[in-house]
């Protein structure tokens, strides 16, 4: 089937689904909503309660299904890159000598060698 | 009379601030009601449709929400801004024009600059109140702005015809065939074969439905930045996802899902964007009282 790319004011549906609770969302007192926000005379300040980016989303990949991140570098696998990490720590442990308290599992298998 | 319904507690002003601007003060007492409905008809507040970096005053044209499409301009702090229009100061109820008229200045400012888009309905008394968040919550937009320079997000929604998906699937699952066969042969009650039956369809749909969507996320893996799988409305949507993707792949990320749109023939696809990254930002403000002096 030709997929064509619709532009987004085209479907309510799906300017709904993005306007009502994403983006910027000022949890307001509902009665200051009301009559619009009013900072100075009443008083408030703002304060960022959170904030999320993408990179949540690019970092939730394998906790929750069909989120995915960036693609790995060199089509490394998660346990390649563990692997990898685990080896570079080794190096640098025997090279400097110290950092035993980070390394233990390091040292200890190197114990094992 | 909206005026009346904002809260009465007594609180101390910062006198230089509302000496500067008397206009938005509440009424605070009875007797001035009549001023107050007067000036509640005229009030004027600032509809916000999204923040964007820039450190020049902009107009975006008569885009904006309202009866009659009102100026689209900037108010600005440092070097970000506030996208904004005069609106009376009102609820404004999610309708298709105003939810439209709202995503159209969106989409008309994001063509030249990253926006965070504003969630529908935010109004400011005055131009003095969005100076103020600005100011106050700029660390955080201009983190984000950072983060979503050069990047728009689409959105791919995936529907499939179950009907077709169940012949196929009496095709190809022998278990489901014979299912089939024996029900339509046997005499007397088939209760069970058909418990059975449809337990089988269901489970191979739903396996066929996660097969689908993880060949689509990975296809397009590696033109995005960031995706996010939104829940599916209804029994056809097998789908619901979003994606940031880099300006500079826009092309080849449009080019991957008609690649997608050919490699599965029997799906359907409704691809939209490009879109202000409502999926990827999620900035909650609260308001809190200021302490008193």
């Amino acid at each position: 089937m030709p997929v064509e790319r619709a532009s987004g004011g085209s479907s309510l549906i799906d300017v709904l689904d993005r306007v009502l609770d994403k983006g910027i969302v000022i949890d307001a007192w509902v009665r200051v909503s009301l009559v619009g926000i009013d900072l100075i005379t009443v008083e408030a300040r703002v304060v960022v309660a959170s904030i999320d980016t993408y990179l949540k989303y690019s970092e939730a990949v394998g906790q929750v299904g069909g989120i995915a991140g960036p693609k790995l570098i060199d089509n490394k696998t998660h346990e390649a890159v563990l692997a990898e990490n685990a080896s570079l720590k080794a190096q640098l442990a025997a090279k400097s000598g110290v950092a035993k308290a980070t390394a233990g599992a390091v040292a200890k298998r190197r114990r094992a060698e | 009379m909206p005026e009346t319904k904002r809260p009465t507690v007594a609180r101390k002003t910062k006198s230089a601030r509302s000496a500067a601007k008397p206009v938005s003060k509440p009424p605070r007492s009875p007797q001035n009601g009549n001023g107050a409905k007067a000036r509640a008809a005229e009030a004027r507040g600032k509809y916000v449709y999204c923040i964007i970096g820039s450190s020049e005053q902009l107009r975006f044209g008569p885009l904006g929400i309202g009866s009659e499409p009102a100026d689209v301009h900037t108010i600005n702090y440092r070097d970000i801004a506030a996208v904004v229009s005069d609106t009376p100061i009102e609820v404004h109820d999610p309708t298709r024009e105003n939810v439209l008229a709202h995503e159209r200045v969106n989409e008309t400012v994001m063509r030249k600059h990253t926006v965070i888009p504003m969630s529908f309905g935010t109004v400011f008394k005055t131009r003095e109140d969005i100076v103020e968040l600005l100011r106050s919550a700029y660390d955080a937009f201009h983190d984000v702005l950072v983060k979503m320079e050069d990047k728009l997000e689409f959105g791919l929604k995936v529907l499939w015809d179950r009907d077709v998906m169940v012949r196929e699937i009496e095709r190809q699952d022998e278990d489901v065939s014979k299912l089939k066969q024996e029900i339509s042969v046997q005499k007397g009650s088939t209760y069970f074969a058909r418990m059975q039956y449809g337990r089988l369809v269901d489970a191979a749909l739903q396996a066929h439905s996660e097969k689908y969507v993880a060949e689509i996320f990975e296809a397009l893996r590696d033109v995005a930045v960031a995706s996010r799988a939104n829940k599916p409305i209804g029994d056809k949507m097998i789908m619901n996802a979003a994606f940031l993707v880099a300006r500079d792949k826009e092309t080849a990320f449009d080019q991957r899902v008609k690649e997608i749109g050919a490699r599965f023939d029997k799906l359907t696809f409704k691809y939209t964007g490009p879109w202000p990254p409502y999926n990827f930002v999620n900035i909650r403000l609260k308001l809190e009282r200021a302490k008193e002096k």
